[in-house]
């Protein structure tokens, strides 16, 4: 099939071995790119029950047929794997060149499996000893330049924090603790360069449609992300009672106009950027003052200055944007990161840790960020996350711990926002806003987000389904608006791209395919429905302040709706895929149903697909 | 109406916070049955569900008449903000079931009931009666001939205590018999707000298309008839609407966002 090579590389790190796997056109047709065939070689190459950060677990670059393209947002590559802060699936999301140039190495993704003896950059192929071990990614990029594009770890990955990132193009694969598993295997960094163009299907379609897409990504519908970027959000979820503040404890924030990106805006100086491939350009660059006083720039977007900001109680511009700079250097997420403080703050608060965070104590946020990736002190405890750190703690510290399966919650509170609650309840990554966007019913005169029902259902659902999709093509969701008919548009591409038959019907059926294959997969390495729940402060306290004062979120209703959810997605009411559904998602995609060996089969290669990757085959040798 | 009447802003609070705090001087204790579907504030009161909010408020007395065991209950109806604890004093001292009666209407949510009517109003849902009047009926109550207005918290108004709203057109009107002055303000968030100066503006109390006007309508906050696509209003950090025929009430801050909000 045209716009894939029909292959991904399996290179084992601790023998030093490259192998070209083929990879059949009918799992490419129904899985994609990105999440959606990342959580199939998933499937494919982790053993059962492995240990996140052990040499077995792959870690998978994934990219999709859309990159390279021309069409906007489309430079985008998904990072999967098996999660150290959840131990389920995760999948990230970067944007950079990184993608266009990993394509270019003539496979659909890399597959890390194994570990490096020593610190390694592993550049087009070959193991080399890393000089970068012990620097932020942002400087082992620079001393890769001219080899190729670089996606890179900072020293939380090396440490093994849970929540470490992949930065490539200083975009960050964020959530999960991917850059754990990458530092687990002692690789600091990977370089792709290429020369292996993908063929499309029909050129001049492809051209109009990106065309098209680009020319109405220009509008209304991404003027948001262009003119004021995410943190946008941050005053009008204030407004709505919907932004946590102090570990949730509150709903509003008293500094959040100092913080909002309005008054950002007309302060402070400014500068927009875009990422690879992209017309929308939703990047906003701020200045501030660091701590020596010098000046300083950094990328803020609405989830690192809440979680840095109002969920840790801290209003000054300046502290907040510097430790958002300052994850980005040590290669950490930024919301787990502030959530992990702002819950242990709440636990000094209360009594619970002797030593550790404050609410009051604003300057020591840069300190505490630093122990966390160097895994110092108490930082080793916080570098764990929220719910590790609550077992730790004791008592009744997991029930204020803000975290859906190990996963710390973004910026939305879900007794306010109770379509995004079901969709944090149920996500498979675990509490998240980027595989579910439920919370576009909540914003919107359709539901009552103080007060969710069956309404709230019908949109979880399908918003989960169209992330799954928008996440394989891979395309970034800002262009989400843009598209008037999108299962349908999304088909066109395809068709234009591969040559194969996708139409509307057959895409959404993918995408639920590809829910499902995530699903499979946590369900194989333990999910319980009692997985899916929310922390007991969010079902038992209603919301104390602001205008969403009163707002309750009880449990027997989130239960009915996590209920309706199962029901709607063709599980049972619990949540499980029947056996029967097994076995058809997994014949379907030449895998073999989950059985005691975990053996698992790729169909036979087709003759054209085997052939794509000989012409591409480079030798790959430490 | 086009939001909660239990929620429309009332000088300060919300229409059933003011209505309780008329309530709570002249009682032993006040009661609040609501739908399964609505949150209430909080309030010095115990709040307890409606099962049959389907059948009318009838259904609503007997929930709520079962939870107590006072010998006199006054029911009345979240949107009367005309309701004074002076009225509900007097009423409760007629020590029997009553109600006033004004142009040959009973007023059935203004009125005093038995404790123990609660199983009398089961009886009569069962025999598929909804009417509260034949529950009154069925106690012999004491109708008590409305004779006019009474001195209100704010002033002298004629408005009798069991006045309700069922449009925003007599909520306002509602309002602005109290204070002919009432003002709401409406902030500008998001996109909007990069165009302007000063982002907050106060106007008169109105609709939100009255309020809206405000603002140029070169900033395109409506379009078509409800607010533009690219917006959405928030009335008092609760209700997000984009009808322009609901009501802005008094003191209450409306705020125009980014109809993105999220990602």
């Amino acid at each position: 099939m045209l716009g894939f090579h029909g292959c991904y590389a399996r290179i084992d790190l601790t023998k030093g071995e490259s192998q070209r796997i083929p990879i059949p056109d009918e799992v490419l047709a129904r899985t994609l790119g990105g999440v959606g065939l990342g959580s199939w070689l998933l499937h494919r190459e982790a053993p059962f029950g492995v240990d996140p950060m052990a040499p077995e677990a792959p870690l998978i670059f994934s990219f999709s047929p859309l990159v390279g393209t021309g069409l906007t947002t489309s430079a985008k590559f998904a990072v999967v794997a098996r999660s150290p802060l959840t131990g389920g699936l995760c999948d990230a999301l970067a944007s950079s060149h990184f993608a266009i140039a990993g394509k270019r190495m003539g496979v659909d993704a890399l597959v890390f499996v194994g570990a490096c003896e020593e610190p390694s950059d592993w550049v087009k192929g070959r193991l080399q000893a890393s000089r970068s071990w012990g620097r932020t990614a942002r400087q082992a990029a620079f001393a890769l330049r001219g080899e190729g594009e670089v996606a890179a770890i900072g020293v939380a990955g090396e440490n093994g924090v849970r929540y470490a990132t992949i930065s490539a193009d200083g975009r960050h694969a964020g959530r999960g603790g991917l850059g754990a598993v990458m530092g687990s295997k002692r690789l600091k960094a990977i370089v792709v360069a290429g020369e292996c163009e993908t063929k499309v299907a029909d050129p001049d379609e492809v051209a109009r449609l990106a065309r098209s897409l680009r020319e109405r990504a220009a509008g209304d519908s991404t003027a948001k992300y262009r003119e004021l970027g995410t943190v946008g959000n941050l005053l009008s979820f204030d407004r709505l009672g919907a932004l946590p503040t102090r570990n949730f404890q509150q709903s509003q924030f008293e500094s959040a106009e100092a913080l909002s990106g309005e008054r950002l805006r007309k302060t402070r100086r400014h500068r927009r950027a875009s990422c690879a491939s992209c017309t929308i350009g939703c990047e906003h660059r701020f200045g501030y003052q660091a701590g020596d006083g010098a000046a300083a720039e950094v990328r803020v977007e609405y989830e690192s200055v809440f979680a840095l900001g109002p969920l840790c109680g801290i209003g000054d511009p300046d502290i907040v944007l510097a430790a958002s700079r300052r994850c980005d250097e040590l290669g950490l997420d930024t919301i787990s990161a502030g959530a992990t403080l702002a819950f242990a703050m709440e636990c000094r608060e209360r009594g619970l840790l002797a030593e550790g965070p404050r609410f009051d104590e604003p300057e020591a946020l840069l300190g505490w960020l630093d122990a966390i990736a160097t895994r110092s002190g108490l930082g080793d405890q916080l570098a764990e996350g929220s719910k590790r750190l609550a077992e730790l703690v004791g008592g009744d510290a997991i029930d204020f711990a803000p975290q859906v399966k190990g996963l710390e919650l973004p910026g939305y509170e879900p007794r306010s926002l109770q379509t995004m609650a079901l969709g944090f309840a149920v996500g498979t990554r675990g509490a998240d806003h980027n595989r579910s966007g439920a919370y576009e019913a909540d914003f919107s005169d359709e539901v009552d987000r103080l007060h969710a029902d069956d309404r709230s259902v019908r949109h979880a659902v399908d918003s989960e389904d169209r992330a799954a999709l928008i996440d394989s093509l891979v395309l970034c969701k800002f262009v989400r608006g843009a598209f008037e008919d999108f299962y349908g548009e999304c088909a066109e591409l395809l068709r234009a791209v591969t040559g194969a038959h996708f139409d509307a019907t057959s895409l959404r059926e993918t995408a639920k395919r590809i829910v499902d294959l995530r699903k499979a997969y946590n369900i194989r390495e333990g999910w319980r429905p009692e997985s899916d729940r929310l922390p007991a402060r969010f079902l038992e306290e209603p919301i104390v302040d602001g205008p969403a004062a009163g707002a309750r979120l009880p449990a027997e209703r989130l239960e009915g709706l996590i209920r309706g959810y199962n029901l709607a997605r063709g599980w049972s009411p619990e949540g499980r895929l029947s056996g029967e559904a097994t076995t058809r998602l997994f014949e379907s995609l030449g895998l073999d149903a989950p059985a005691e060996t975990g053996a698992l089969e790729a169909r036979s290669p087709e003759a054209s697909a085997e052939q794509r990757c000989a012409e591409s085959m480079t030798e790959w040798t430490r | 109406m086009g939001r909660a009447k239990a929620w429309l802003p009332w000088f300060g609070r919300s229409l059933v916070e003011h209505v309780v705090d008329q309530l709570l001087p002249v009682v032993d204790e006040v009661i609040v049955v609501t739908s399964e579907s609505l949150d209430l504030p909080a309030l010095p009161a115990r709040v307890v569900r409606d099962r049959e909010p389907e059948r009318g408020p009838l259904a609503g007395l007997r929930d709520g008449l079962a939870e107590t065991s006072a010998e006199h209950v006054f029911v009345t109806s979240t949107d009367a903000p005309f309701l004074t604890s002076d009225f509900v004093a007097r009423m409760l001292a007629v020590g029997r079931p009553c109600a006033p009666v004004a142009e040959g209407h009973v007023q059935v949510l203004c009125a005093v009931y038995p404790g123990s009517a609660g199983k009398d109003a089961a009886r009569l849902l069962d025999a598929g009666v909804s009417r509260p009047l034949r529950l009154l009926e069925s106690l012999d109550f004491e109708a008590i001939e409305w004779s006019g207005g009474e001195a209100g918290s704010r002033g002298s108004v004629e408005a009798p205590p069991w006045r309700g709203f069922n449009t925003p057109e007599a909520y306002l009107e509602g309002v602005r018999s109290v204070d002919p002055d009432a003002s709401a303000e409406v902030e500008l968030l998001g996109r909007a707000a990069l165009r302007v100066e000063q982002t907050l503006r106060r106007t008169p109390v109105g609709t939100l298309g009255e309020v809206l006007a405000v603002w140029p309508a070169s900033l395109g906050l409506i379009e078509d008839g409800r607010v533009a696509r690219a917006h959405l209003a928030s009335l008092g950090g609760r209700d997000l609407v984009r009808d322009l025929r609901v009501p802005v009430g008094p003191g209450e801050r409306v705020s125009i966002l980014d109809a993105l909000a999220g990602g």
